[in-house]
């Protein structure tokens, strides 16, 4: 009994219906009526922000084959692209003698860079959020793609991009902020940032959950939309044999360049509305730590599900968040060990796992009502999910 | 078609996975929501019989290196008040978490500590980059802060107590013995981070109004029109390879009368002195003033090559006092006692930032009871109002300004990863704002 | 042979006091002993009038002196100066007298020992110690050393003292070593340069540009800077003239020098990142392993160095500093080899046909063993010193060459032609090779293809293990040493192409060298560190296979 194409549209719809009741009516009636506390919605929100992470690089791992080993250079550029406009905002501080950004008083500037000057504007750095990242990726991807670095090249090509962008964005030279990055944010659009005292609600804690879950809902609609339509099958073909879709007259550059600036763009956005909820950033976002990080998100969650990086994400940065004040010494290990196991025992992440019940669940059933037919349909657990790497 | 039904299989449980995505959250809110809804929401409160108390420090990734001794010395502190019978009559019980290294972590865990743990005061950072991020939050939710490393200054919030060493206390002081030491060239190599940014612009402008030549300051300038807005010759985090540095630095020591003043952070010093003994440079002829290297460094540091080389701290384990010696000697036991995992007991040191976690530790004990409430704006205002403490470096006094008076100490270093004081200075007032001072 | 030639009296410079010490003249001994005992203004005059002797020993003990260790011990109702067998010792270990070299004897003539931290040592004032200087300098230009004679001369000059330069002249008489002959003349140059009359101080100018002392140059300019600040007629034109002359020649001669330099340090730096890369080029090259545990096989090679030192120092005290080094070579290809065989059998061997997912595991690994070592061996690094034979630096002309770095290239070489040996000449090279090949053919023809995968990986991880027992040498010892190198190595092994290890001594050297010279230009190190990445961007553009890309047609 296969699932047909729109039972599990419906399936997917529903389940997005529930995480939108959650996330959007839910968790502010909760919020609002005191139940949540401001740092907790924060927390909550870098979750989600995480999760659109990880759901962009699985638009391109899980979907398109291509391991990416620098998302957070777009999260990150995303998330400074954003904090130059709040760190412009901060304003004459009784401790910072003038209105420029603290680290540029330090070091005796006297007036703004000229690149620093548009970020001014809320809408220039909104925009920015959006194609810094998304340029960038256009170029750097522009130039990967036409020569035809697959595979583990392009992974290492860009944990490199991601290690140039780290050593770059640490160096006090460069304008934005050295090691100690951008911190202390107070204002948006003239409103109050965060909640004071922290007991009130008068911040945009609460806007920019829900902004962040906005961007995840979006994302995946995206995703369910993108594994029906023609461009979307292209796009797992791509995955599964490059040369087959080449040979049959598509330009599968383009269709990889497309992905790959749209999972950057993606990933910036997700990282500009982190950056409030986090209260900082500094040049150590582009650690290539920082994205594997991610790879194991999706993995952990299970790649190429629509739902699987989502899982991964909130999973284990809340099981690192919590392992952090348990465990302060062994935390590490616990984590690496976590992910040992899925990754040996359980191929297919978490998603798997709940296949993997329900086929069991399945059978069950089905044996009562009909034992042969179920023997020959039973579930591969392993069938899939092949490589394409070599 | 194929495709398809694999696909199909693939995602055949999505209705299981999404609903378990969603109810993570859901769950985990309300979860919180039931539980915050139980405890009273002041911090800085303290229930029955124990106060609470934040450690935050890094015991993960790169600055563990550091952190980990201060968690130990914090701890140690704690055990020694609760056997003295706690403060005020309670007992101090620790809420040890881990930074990582992370910094916006340090900004999450702050939070929690504050918030949820609801610690009457928190001890922790060593980076300036975990300061600036977890300075916002002590300053919105009222909080009270103990930093004891040396750092750059121009700083002052309201909800933060500096027991670190100022600029003038450490490289101020330094530099006038180098001075008198007859030293006229000063090449100044750091690493690429606020602190060795602002202290050597400091310098620049000190060492120009006591009249040493630009020429005569090595490691290349910055200038921004006329201002100079930079000086000295910096490295990445985690640089290895000094050897066009040394190179540039027995150059510039040839003729000389020269020194350097190195503000090279934690492991970078390793390869940065193994490349100068390695090339024949000694303290005889150029002499390393180090401003990051403490006893606690001098464990991973070859200190036969170190032999001469300088620092300037407010507290060398070598200080034959009676204080000083039982500080020793308890943290000595408290270690081969002590049960906590994680916590190595062989070959250990005390150093600076250690006392200065022990003061600051003992500073606030003083300040609570002189204040008679843990409610951290009270005993920050005690504090400001000047409470004195002898540490085991001498006496130590809180400053309106949340720095400390303390004395400072120029030492030699030995080949034991000693130091031998050479010089002291007695009750340096700790003063932040120094840039920009000099003409 | 020239670095024996010197290593050898460097060795007994610095470790020889007590074996040495029997040859001494006796009243150079007693006249020693006597000053420290003395009064600060006698120990002075004994220290003035010590100096004509030459003798080297006086030197040493005046600088165990200032260090703090000429040791006062109460013996028989009478203050001895001694000095210790090993100063550093936390163990009780022998005196010997400075008055005549023997050993300290009890009553009963047993050998008595002291633990020199408990001992009282003979203090330093300010004047004296600037006396021990002047002492010390002024018998340098006598040591029979021709290096630390020439380097002493140098120094004395640079000091611009009457009192030096009268010393630098009479030693010029006598001198016969041209090298020595020529800092003495640089120092004597310098000397009048400051101190001179204006004839003089012409000449001088003229003597250092035909010596191109590069050391010289801060002398020079700022005899321009004073001239600048002078009214017209106070100028000495000739002199500015002259020592223009000398900067200028001087300046092309160190732009040369450091040239040099720089090509020296960007092939020492590529042998390091061959070093450290090569193990990666057998398990990520080879088996397609992307190993993220490359970096803790590396700090496996670091720890075992230091074992081995403490190890061996505990077992034969300090001298073991100078050979432990040795043993730790093939101890951490041992250790981490067998590390590696252990995560190869427990996760490695189940993910042959999901390499991607060989990342995360081996990441997974990684972060594990990085915080088992930080709860072993503490979060701190830890120390690891370098034998002597290791300190120290070869001149040819003005460019110095580290003996560190030297032997580097040397270590770089020897496990290179190691491993090429192994995989090209060896059956079992040849079996590997098979395997890494094709690895069911291979399993067709009777080779146990698991097996040879995990000795495989076993010997990456050894190479690897290698590679951080080297770097002990010049970089920390602590559990993120290696993860350092991660990058580099993954760069150096995908620029030489994957599987060819010929590839990856190009790229290594290559980047290295690039590296270097980009930094030197840019004056930056973070410049350089950047160029070079962009520039191999770019340059996988054109090939994308690598250096040398394995000729294939299949696809997929």
């Amino acid at each position: 009994m296969q699932l047909t194409a729109s039972r599990l549209l419906m399936s997917h719809l529903i389940a997005l219906a529930v995480f939108a009741l959650v996330t959007l009516a839910l968790v502010p009636l909760i919020y609002s009526s005191g139940g949540i506390a401001n740092h907790d919605i924060q927390r909550y929100g870098k979750y989600l922000c995480w999760a659109a992470l990880a759901v962009s690089l699985n638009l391109l791992w899980g979907y398109t084959g291509l391991l990416c080993l620098g998302q957070c250079v777009f999260f990150g550029l995303g998330g400074y692209a954003f904090g130059m406009y709040l760190m412009l905002n901060v304003g004459v501080d009784q401790v910072y003698k003038t209105a420029l950004p603290d680290f540029m008083d330090f070091l005796g500037y006297t007036e703004l860079p000229a690149h620093w000057k548009p970020f001014e504007s809320f809408g220039f750095a909104v925009g920015a959020v959006i194609w810094v990242p998304g340029v960038m990726a256009l170029i750097f991807g522009f130039l990967a793609f036409r020569s035809r670095i697959t595979g583990v090249y392009f992974a290492i090509m860009t944990q490199a991009l991601t290690y140039v962008a780290w050593i770059l964005f640490l160096r006090n030279e460069f304008t934005f902020g050295g090691n100690n990055g951008f911190t202390d944010f107070k204002k948006i659009l003239g409103a109050n940032l965060y909640s004071h005292p922290h007991t009130s609600t008068n911040g945009k804690e609460l806007l920019f959950f829900i902004l962040s879950a906005l961007l995840l809902i979006v994302t995946i609609l995206l995703m369910i939309a993108l594994t029906r339509t023609r461009f979307g099958k292209i796009q797992r073909a791509i995955r599964d044999s490059e040369n087959r879709v080449r040979f049959s007259g598509y330009c599968t550059e383009n269709f990889k360049l497309f992905i790959f600036t749209l999972a950057a763009i993606i990933a910036g956005i997700a990282g500009a509305l982190w950056l409030p909820q986090a209260g900082g950033i500094n040049g150590d976002v582009f650690l290539p730590r920082e994205s594997l990080w991610v790879v194991v998100w999706v993995a952990v969650g299970g790649r190429g599900t629509i739902w699987g990086p989502v899982i991964g994400a909130i999973l284990i940065s809340a099981l690192k968040s919590w392992a952090q004040r348990e465990y302060e010494n062994t935390w590490i290990i616990i984590l690496g060990g976590v992910f040992l196991i899925i990754v040996l025992f359980l191929p297919g992440g978490i998603s798997s796992l709940g296949k993997k019940l329900l086929g069991w669940i399945r059978i069950c059933r089905s044996r009562t009502e009909n034992f042969i037919t179920n023997r020959k349909k039973k579930v591969d657990p392993n069938g899939d999910g092949e490589e394409t790497l070599q | 078609m194929k495709q398809i039904t694999k696909t199909l299989k693939y995602i055949r449980c999505a209705t299981f996975n999404s609903i378990l995505a969603a109810t993570v959250i859901g769950l985990a809110a309300c979860g919180k929501s039931s539980e915050n809804t139980t405890t009273n929401n002041t911090v800085g409160g303290s229930t029955g019989e124990t106060v609470k108390v934040g450690v935050l420090h890094s015991l993960s990734g790169t600055m563990a290196i550091s952190e980990t001794s201060l968690r130990d010395v914090l701890l140690f502190t704690f055990d020694e008040i609760n056997a003295g019978g706690g403060v005020m009559g309670k007992m101090i019980e620790p809420v040890v978490a881990d930074g990582a290294s992370d910094w916006p972590n340090f900004a999450e865990k702050a939070k929690q500590l504050l918030l949820d743990d609801k610690v009457s005061v928190t001890f922790g950072c060593w980076t300036s980059v975990s300061r600036k991020h977890v300075l916002p939050v002590f300053e919105r939710n009222k909080g009270l802060l103990f930093y004891p490393v040396q750092y750059e200054g121009e700083e002052m919030s309201p909800n933060i107590f500096y027991t670190a060493e100022a600029l003038n206390q450490q490289a101020i002081p330094a530099v006038d013995y180098l001075l008198a030491a007859g030293k006229k060239k000063f090449y100044l190599v750091g690493t690429d981070y606020i602190y060795p940014q602002t202290t050597n612009l400091v310098l620049f402008q000190y060492l120009r109004s006591k009249g040493i030549a630009e020429e005569d300051i090595g490691g290349g300038l910055r200038k921004e029109g006329n201002k100079t807005i930079g000086a000295g010759k910096y490295t990445p985090f985690s640089h290895t390879d000094y050897q066009a540095i040394v190179a540039e630095i027995a150059n510039f020591s040839a003729g000389g009368d020269a020194c350097v003043i190195n503000t090279i952070n934690g492991d970078s010093n390793v390869p940065f002195f193994k490349e100068f003994a390695a090339s024949g440079l000694t303290a005889e002829d150029c002499p390393v003033v180090s401003f990051s290297v403490s006893e606690d460094e001098f464990r991973s540091l070859p200190t036969k090559d170190l032999v001469g080389h300088l620092g300037c701290w407010t507290y060398f384990m070598s200080l034959d006092t009676p204080a000083n010696n039982k500080f020793t000697k308890s943290f000595a036991s408290w270690l081969a006692d002590t049960d906590v995992t994680g916590i190595k007991k062989e070959d250990r040191v005390t150093c600076s930032p250690m006392v200065l976690s022990y003061n600051g530790v003992y500073l606030w004990k003083k300040a609570v009871e002189k204040a008679g409430t843990f409610d951290p704006t009270a005993v920050m205002k005690a504090l400001e109002e000047g409470i004195s403490f002898d540490g085991p470096a001498g006496p130590v006094t809180s400053q309106k300004n949340h720095h400390l008076t303390k004395n400072v100490y120029i030492g030699e270093t030995r080949s034991d990863g000693q130091f031998k004081v050479v010089k002291s200075f007695e009750k340096v007032y700790g003063e932040p704002f120094l840039e920009g001072t000099f003409k | 042979m020239r670095n024996l030639g010197l290593i050898i009296p460097l060795l007994l410079a610095i470790f020889g006091l007590p074996a040495v010490a029997v040859s001494e003249s006796i009243k150079v001994r007693e006249k020693l002993a006597e000053a420290a005992i003395s009064s600060e203004e006698k120990q002075i005059q004994i220290l003035e009038s010590l100096i004509e002797s030459g003798d080297p020993f006086i030197a040493k003990v005046l600088i165990a002196w200032r260090r703090g260790e000429l040791f006062l011990i109460e013996h028989e109702g009478s203050t001895i100066p001694v000095l210790l067998e090993n100063a550093d010792s936390k163990e009780p270990v022998k005196a010997f007298a400075l008055k005549n070299g023997k050993v300290l004897n009890g009553k009963s003539g047993k050998k008595l020992t002291f633990v020199p931290s408990q001992q009282k040592a003979a203090e330093t004032t300010r004047n004296l110690r600037a006396q021990i200087k002047k002492t010390t300098d002024l018998l340098a230009i006598l040591n029979p050393n021709p290096k630390l004679r020439a380097e002493a001369a140098f120094k004395l000059g640079s000091q611009g003292k009457p009192e030096y330069l009268t010393a630098l002249k009479n030693r010029e008489t006598v001198e016969d070593n041209p090298k020595v002959l020529k800092k003495i003349k640089e120092g004597m140059a310098i000397s009048q340069l400051r101190i001179g009359d204006e004839k003089q101080r012409i000449q001088a100018a003229v003597n250092l540009g035909e010596l191109r002392c590069i050391a010289s140059l801060d002398s020079l300019e700022r005899i321009i800077r004073e001239q600048e600040k002078l009214t017209k007629g106070e100028k000495n034109i000739d002199l500015i003239r002259e020592t223009s002359k000398a900067i200028k020649i001087i300046e092309v001669h160190k732009d040369w020098v450091n040239k040099g330099q720089t090509v020296f340090r960007g092939i020492n730096y590529g042998a390091v990142l061959l070093i450290v890369s090569l193990g990666l080029a057998i398990t990520f090259g080879l088996m397609g392993i992307i190993n993220m545990a490359h970096g803790e096989m590396i700090a496996v090679g670091g720890y075992s160095a230091y074992l081995m030192q403490k190890w061996m120092t505990g077992f034969f005290g300090p001298e073991a500093l100078q050979w432990y080094f040795l043993l730790a070579i093939p101890f951490a290809f041992l250790a981490a080899a067998t590390v590696g065989l252990l995560v190869e059998r427990s996760v490695i061997r189940f993910l042959y046909r999901r390499p991607l997912e060989s990342l995360l595991a081996t990441w997974g690994v990684s972060m594990i063993l990085q915080q088992c070592f930080r709860l072993y061996f503490g979060a701190a690094n830890v120390q690891v010193n370098s034998p002597d034979w290791l300190i120290g630096s070869v001149s040819v002309g003005d460019m110095s060459f580290n003996y560190n770095r030297l032997f580097v290239i040397a270590f770089a070489a020897v496990i290179v032609l190691g491993t090429g040996l192994l995989m090209s000449k060896t059956s079992l090279g040849l079996s590997i090779r098979a395997v890494m090949q094709n690895r069911d053919m291979a399993a067709s023809m009777g080779i146990r293809t698991s097996r040879i995968r995990m000795v495989t990986f076993a010997f990456g991880s050894g190479l690897a293990g290698l590679a951080g027992c080297f770097l002990s040498q010049i970089d920390n010892v602590g559990p993120e040493v290696g993860s350092k190198y991660i990058i580099d190595s993954f760069m150096v092994v995908v620029t030489g192409g994957v599987g060819n290890l010929l590839g990856t001594i190009t790229a290594a050297l290559g980047i290295g060298t690039a590296d270097r010279m980009l930094e030197a230009w840019s004056d930056s190190p973070v410049v350089g560190k950047v160029l070079v990445l962009s520039a191999i961007i770019i340059f996988l553009q054109a090939r994308p296979g690598g250096l040398f890309a394995a000729n294939s047609r299949s696809l997929d």
